[in-house]
């Protein structure tokens, strides 16, 4: 009987599993991507309920970054491609993310990073830029319930500055709303620089010094990394970048934090980016072996 | 009560084989992608060879003077094998690279600088020549690491600091604006810290992360994973310094 139903469940896999690899856009029925999801929630617990076995081999086949970072890549590229405005590429991109989030924290990812807006962005033409400022007006108004019923913790890690004042006060209410929540953080990175993140770092600290709440010989590392703008999350360090539409750098995103992190470069859009290629992604990521710059 | 036991039993021994079926759908899931990689591994290997023989024409001529400064970080097991860093910079030699940073954690390829410096023809350490002076002929060498990363991040942050404090007023108690990219780059500098980006970084190694190369340092730089050092590919390396070459960069804009 045993036997029987392993035979059965290896044959689905044998049909189902290379179909999400060879389609470009897998239209995959909702059934089978809440299964895809279960699959990996039920591995982990099974993994986790295991008597033997070495601890090595059961982190390594039921481990799960805790912090993904995402560089939201190709969405102009996507556009183009396809003869569509450059806005439309943002707004598909836009549907890519809210589709996934959820998805993500249901297997066991307790922290998503998205770099949505950096610093050098605002150098793009203003009708473009006008257009990103609005949609994430329009995402934030239309999202915050349902943030809210799933529990999801919003934080806005960036600037603010050069920030419309309607932006500025949605971040606020939203952060607001749902500071309380801690099993699931979603930090959308808007006007943000990872050089700027270890400057205002290096400022904060230069205040507390002023104000006497610390010494000038007690800066440390670990003094920097409680200022940056990312100890807001209980995982700071992401243990997995993802960067979209195959271009091989972190251009100023988390330079500090990604000393440790898995790199990983997709040649995939950002509105292309479906489950198969989160399943790639997860895979590869337990399939490494990270070292922390430490000899094993 | 009777007719209860039997249920429960049942229901746990379908949940149980339903979590086992479950996991093998994972795991042929991590075969294929292995698999995947593998295969992918081998055409590689083979177009490796092929640029190596010179079979293949667009890369036999490389427009070098692109890469004006090119990094290698080398995983720690790695860089207890120095005749293959040697090895490595050689190849970056005929190529035509002018300026490599080495980098590993621990700082064996900095122990290791003189013996370095010594095997590769024509090499000399950048911060004696200055990354301005570098003769045509020549190879400047930086060794780096890990204290090169963040401690010297806190050691610039240090010398700003106490700059900012002597610069407050007694007045108002506003201090200058030292904590700009400038600023930090010259405190970086005063501590001996070089601070020029390396425009692409190829990373030798199991792992697929830059394993804590100076972080101020990478805003653009293209990351490449070459895979171990040991069995390092004179084609593999044309091949992504090639496509660096082809690369274009928007900045953000």
């Amino acid at each position: 009987m045993l036997s029987l139903l392993s035979i059965f469940f290896t044959c689905l896999a044998l049909i189902l599993i290379p179909c999400l690899f060879i389609f470009r856009r897998p239209s995959v029925p909702l059934f089978l991507k809440k299964a895809i999801i279960f699959i990996k929630t039920a591995t982990s617990q099974y993994n986790d309920e295991e008597e033997s076995g070495t601890i090595e081999g059961k982190e390594k086949r039921g481990r799960m970054p805790k912090h993904v970072a995402i560089i939201l890549d190709g969405n102009r590229r996507w556009a183009n491609k396809r003869g569509l405005r450059v806005s439309e590429g943002h707004e598909a991109g836009a549907r890519r993310l809210l589709e996934h989030v959820m998805d993500c924290f249901a297997i066991g990812i307790n922290t998503i990073s998205l770099f949505a807006f950096s610093t050098e962005n605002w150098g793009r033409p203003d009708g473009e830029v006008n257009f990103l400022m609005a949609m994430f007006e329009k995402n934030f108004k239309s999202e915050m319930a349902y943030y809210d019923r799933y529990k999801v913790k919003i934080s806005v890690i960036g600037r603010r500055t050069n920030m419309p004042e309607s932006l500025l006060g949605l971040i606020q209410e939203v952060e607001e709303a749902t500071k309380s929540y801690k099993e699931k953080h979603l930090i959308m990175a808007i006007d943000y620089s990872g050089r700027f993140d270890i400057l205002q770092a290096c400022k904060r600290l230069a205040e507390k010094t002023k104000n006497g709440l610390i010494q000038v010989e007690d800066l440390d590392e670990r003094m920097i990394d409680k200022e940056l703008m990312t100890s807001c999350s209980e995982y700071p360090n992401p243990d997995l970048l993802i960067r979209t539409s195959g271009e091989q750098r972190i251009s100023n995103f988390f330079l500090w934090q990604s000393a440790y992190t898995e790199l990983y470069f997709p040649n995939v859009l950002w509105p292309d980016f479906g489950e198969a290629e989160y399943l790639k992604a997860l895979t590869w990521y337990q399939q490494r072996q990270r070292r922390f710059g430490l000899r094993v | 009560m009777d007719f209860n036991d039997p249920m429960l039993a049942l229901s746990s021994w379908i949940g149980q084989i339903g979590d086992f079926g479950l996991d093998l759908v994972w795991r042929f899931i991590h075969i294929v992608v292995t698999l995947w990689h593998i295969v992918s591994g081998i055409f590689e290997s083979v177009e490796s060879y092929a640029i190596s023989l010179g079979l293949i024409q667009k890369y036999s001529s490389i427009d070098i003077e692109k890469l004006k400064c090119l990094a290698v970080v080398v995983d720690i097991e790695a860089a207890r094998d120095v005749s293959k860093v040697i090895e490595l910079l050689q190849w970056l030699t005929t190529i035509g690279v002018k300026q490599v940073g080495l980098f590993d954690s621990q700082g064996l390829l900095k122990k290791s600088k003189d013996m370095i410096l010594e095997m590769v023809p024509r090499s000399v350490l950048l911060q004696e020549t200055g990354e301005k002076h570098i003769s045509p002929d020549r190879i400047a060498l930086e060794f780096i690491s890990s204290s090169d990363n963040k401690e010297a991040v806190v050691k610039a942050a240090n010398i700003l600091l106490e700059k900012y404090l002597k610069s407050i007023h007694p007045e108002n108690g506003v201090g200058e604006n030292v904590f700009t990219e400038s600023h930090l780059n010259e405190a970086l500098r005063v501590v001996g810290e070089s601070v020029h980006v390396p425009d692409l970084l190829l990373v030798y190694g199991p792992v697929r992360s830059h394993l804590g190369f100076p972080a101020w340092r990478l805003r653009y730089t293209e990351i490449v994973h070459m895979g171990s050092l040991k069995y390092m590919r004179y084609g593999s390396l044309l091949k992504a310094i090639h496509k660096f070459t082809g690369v274009r960069q928007n900045y953000g804009v």
